[in-house]
């Protein structure tokens, strides 16, 4: 339960709901890799997070990447300068982007007119929350187009103008896009904690 | 295999204590030769040799005392091994207890995991809980509402209650005010009744103090003129009945003969029906006329034509003469019909005009009749009424007459009558204020309290009116509002459906927002991918150019002879050497690796296998020794002299041991267990087991012996 002291609670929140939200970030992206098998099953091991087993890689490359990028996005998270996450499932052979998976992050507005705070969102429906939606990553497969072909990943950061950027680390690129009239989206569900709402999109490449 | 000589210690033993008993011999032969050689010594010999004795005394004690501390030591031992075991069981113990500590400690985890869960779960209901006791308070605030809403009804139809209450109030105040009024004209009534009395009052002590007799006579007359005029006033009543009746008779004569008339009337009408046939017989007769008249003009025409009348025939004359007299006859029948007709019908006006005038008479004569009822019925109880009067005035006479009987009658009793008649009159004044005022709301027509709630009703029809109009204002504007709140909700959705479309341009990556930057960490694992395909790429390349060029350059050497192999075999190029020599130390690498591995499963096994004979050697008491030839040798913990040598035999199913050698040691009756086991029974594990026993019976027979010694 969150304290209930009123100055800190804000910043706690803060800084517990951006680990929420990165932590969330890291499993969704392998539940992601795992499901659209681009690295391959062997690679990954079953973890207990959020209540269910999750898999998570164990190739050693893959985790020091994506802690790098989860360590970034956890600075911007706390400053609010990244508005929307991107893992994009590229071809090896034809580098076109096949999937698309969307993580828009919006800052929730605390209602003005309230003198009293909203009561904290419990962590356990937060949790709950989550799981659903990565049930929901499992479950695309049902109808997303299947991909046999050998992919990659790229995770892009949407961030704002003003954000700061380590410039060793990260360069401007493109953003990867889906070839106009080739693709459909699906709108997964979002979750929210008392700072963060999540919403989750996939769009993807679909020859009909 | 050891093929020394098994030696055990009972031999040993054996072979030593003859040479022990031999030297203790020669010991005492020398005693005894010396004691015989040198007798004065005795004494002193003696005492050396008691000396020697006990010295020898001591020893053998002391070597009993070895002895029994060697038994000491081995029990001792025994005991130590106990104690290994003990401690071993121990430890094992100590291992079982750790394990459970170990499962209680994840038990623990688990519980605290499941309590964690709980909590989660409680929380999550305590919150749902509060959410229901938000709802729960605005449901009472929303029934706080209503009730205000309903306390404010009622207490407006208590206000309009009220009001009614006020305006019965004021009718009552009204009613009383009329009702003082009628007591003020009552209490008026009552004063000229009292004056009256007064004046009745001196009248008759006027007339107390006239004559008696007087008096009598005066009343007397007084009632005799009462009573004529009553008599009077009855006969002209009973004249005026007599009258009316008689009038009543006369009128219902002519009653009957309205009733005559009548029937008169009715007897026209079907007679009238009689002319109208007769009429419509005219008619005909009139229409067969003009038929014959136009005959006889055609006849005329005709006769014109021939302009000489002479030739005319005499018989048409004459049928036409008495046409025309039949026609004349006709017309003068017809004549007299209408004539008739009209006399008939001018009677039947007449007759119609006497019968209004009876009946307008008999109305009246009805009237009058009800209204002479009315008079009746009122000089009736007028009559009544001055019976009454007349009764009254005869009780009063006759109290007159019981008072001048009496003379001197008591005072109270004239009071008490006085009394009784101003109370009658007070009854009777009352009596006709209470038709006055019967007669009064009769003139109103209807009770004031139905007044009242008429008005309220109607007020209420009003505001019910009011009320729907306003309903029904209500119900268009909320059919309205609905209408909008449709229109509006498709319009949600259309662009819901726009905002749809336009995440999933922004999603796809089609569409930028602006202030936006799109980054990526310099070292992803698609880049990477890229640049290594790109490295492949390149490296092939430049493998290919280099190909190229040696072709091109053998081409250039000439015709070298493709068929040389050891010339081809050095044309290959630098790149292809290179790629080749990657994956053979790739390769190499891969080759230590798999030794490393092998190796360490060597040594695993060797340790593994180490273990069993251990175990086998422990359990079973015998020791195996694996040779390359598959053979085994199996060895006796308790006598290494019993060996044995077994070889496997794959005939039949499974694998069978046979005996092929065997040590020189072994228990005595070896022979006869190899009969019996091995020959006869052919079981290698009872033969072994049996061999076992003897082997441990001896070696412990043994070491008691060597105890023993």
């Amino acid at each position: 339960m969150p304290t209930k002291q009123a100055p800190t609670r804000q910043a706690i929140t803060l800084k517990g709901s951006t680990n929420l939200v990165t932590e969330f970030f890291k499993y969704a992206a392998n539940t992601i890799l795992f499901q659209r098998g681009v690295y391959p099953a062997d690679d990954f091991h079953m973890v207990k997070k959020y209540g269910q087993t999750v898999l998570v890689t164990q190739d050693l490359a893959l985790e020091n990447y994506l802690d790098k990028i989860l360590k970034q996005v956890n600075k911007w998270l706390l400053t609010g300068s990244v508005t929307q996450l991107v893992l994009a499932i590229i071809s090896k052979d034809s580098r076109t982007s096949l999937e698309r998976w969307v993580f828009d992050v919006n800052l929730v507005e605390q209602p003005s007119g309230q003198s009293e705070p909203a009561p904290a969102k419990p962590e356990a429906e937060i949790q709950a929350e989550i799981r659903n939606i990565l049930k929901q990553i499992v479950s695309t497969v049902t109808f997303l187009p299947v991909i046999d072909e050998p992919t990659v990943f790229n995770i892009l950061a949407y961030t704002s103008e003003s954000a700061d950027v380590p410039a060793d680390e990260w360069v401007d690129t493109d953003p990867l896009a889906i070839e106009a009239g080739k693709s459909q989206q699906v709108k997964l569900r979002s979750f929210s904690t008392d700072v963060h709402r999540i919403e989750a999109m996939v769009a993807y490449r679909y020859d009909g | 295999m050891s093929r020394e000589p098994f030696s055990t210690p009972s031999s040993l033993s054996s072979r030593f204590a003859p040479s022990s008993a031999r030297a203790s011999a020669v010991k005492r032969d020398s005693l005894a030769a010396e004691l015989e050689r040198d007798p004065q010594m005795s004494s002193a010999k003696r005492q050396q040799r008691t000396q020697a004795f006990t010295s020898h005394l001591a020893h053998a004690s002391l070597e009993r005392q070895l002895v029994a501390a060697h038994t000491a030591k081995t029990e001792l031992e025994t005991k130590l091994k106990e104690k290994d075991t003990i401690i071993e069981r121990l430890e094992g113990d100590r291992r079982w207890l750790a394990e459970r500590e170990k499962e209680e400690r994840e038990e623990k985890e688990r519980e605290q995991a499941e309590w964690a869960e709980d909590k989660c779960k409680l929380d999550s209901e305590i919150r749902s809980l509060r959410s229901s006791l938000l709802t729960l308070r605005e449901q009472h605030a929303d029934l706080q509402d209503e009730h205000a809403g309903l306390s404010r009804s009622t207490s407006q139809t208590i206000t309009s209650q009220k009001s009614q209450v006020a305006t019965l109030t004021r009718q009552v105040s009204l009613l009383e005010t009329e009702l003082t009024d009628v007591k003020r004209i009552a209490e008026e009534r009552n004063r000229s009744y009292e004056e009256l009395q007064s004046q009745l009052d001196e009248l008759s002590a006027a007339n107390e103090s006239f004559v008696q007799k007087d008096t009598d006579e005066e009343n007397w007359t007084i009632v005799r003129e009462e009573l004529h005029r009553q008599a009077e006033y009855m006969r002209k009543l009973e004249t005026t009945n007599a009258k009316m009746s008689a009038e009543l008779a006369s009128l219902k004569e002519k009653h009957t003969s309205v009733e005559v008339l009548r029937e008169q009337k009715r007897d026209l009408e079907r007679r009238l029906q009689g002319y109208e046939e007769l009429q419509e017989k005219s008619i005909r007769i009139e229409a067969e006329l003009q038929a014959a008249r136009r005959e006889r003009e055609e006849w005329a025409s005709r006769s014109a034509e021939p302009s000489t009348p002479s030739k005319t025939p005499v018989s048409i004359t004459q049928s036409l003469s008495a046409l025309r007299l039949t026609h004349a006859r006709l017309l003068e029948e017809h004549g007299s019909t209408l004539a008739s007709l009209r006399q008939r019908e001018a009677e039947l006006a007449d007759a119609e005009n006497r019968e209004k005038e009876a009946q307008d008479a008999l109305e009246e004569m009805q009237l009058k009749l009800r209204s002479l009822k009315d008079k009746l019925d009122r000089t009736e109880r007028d009559r009544i009424l001055a019976d009454r009067e007349v009764g009254f005035l005869q009780a009063m006479l006759a109290s007159y007459t019981a008072e001048e009987s009496a003379q001197d009658g008591s005072k109270v009793d004239e009071a008490s009558l006085q009394r009784i008649q101003q109370l009658e009159a007070l009854l009777v004044d009352y009596k006709a204020t209470i038709e006055q005022l019967e007669k009064e709301l009769e003139d109103i027509g209807g009770d004031p309290a139905a007044l009242g709630n008429i008005r309220s009703r109607e007020d209420l029809m009003q505001e019910l009116q009011r009320e729907k109009a306003a309903n029904a204002d209500a119900q268009k504007a909320l059919q309205e509002a609905e209408v909008a709140s449709e229109k509006h909700l498709e319009q949600i959705e259309e662009l819901e459906q726009t905002l749809f479309e336009l995440r999933g341009e922004i999603g796809a990556g089609r569409h930028l927002p602006p202030g936006v930057r799109v980054l990526s960490m310099k070292e992803n694992p698609a880049r990477q991918w890229f640049d290594l395909s790109q490295a492949a790429m390149d490296r092939l390349k430049s493998e290919n150019d280099a190909l190229m060029k040696r072709l091109k350059e053998l081409e250039q050497s000439g015709a070298r002879g493709t068929g040389d192999s050891s010339t081809a075999e050095e044309l290959v190029p630098r790149a292809s050497w290179e790629v080749v020599n990657k994956e053979k130390t790739e390769l190499e690498e891969l080759v230590k690796q798999k030794e490393k591995r092998l190796l360490r499963l060597q040594q695993v096994f060797q340790a593994k296998s180490a273990e069993f004979r251990e175990a086998i050697a422990s359990i079973l008491g015998v020791k195996l020794a694996f040779y390359p030839n598959g053979q085994v040798r199996v060895t006796s913990q308790f006598d290494l002299n019993a060996a044995f040598v077994f070889q496997p035999t794959s005939a039949g199913e499974g694998m069978k041991m046979q005996l092929v050698a065997q040590g020189d040691g072994g228990p005595e009756d070896l022979p006869q267990l190899m009969r019996y086991w091995v020959e006869q029974e052919q079981c290698i594990p009872g033969f072994l087991a049996s061999i076992t026993l003897e082997c441990y019976e001896k070696s412990k027979m043994e070491k008691q012996r060597g105890y023993g010694a």
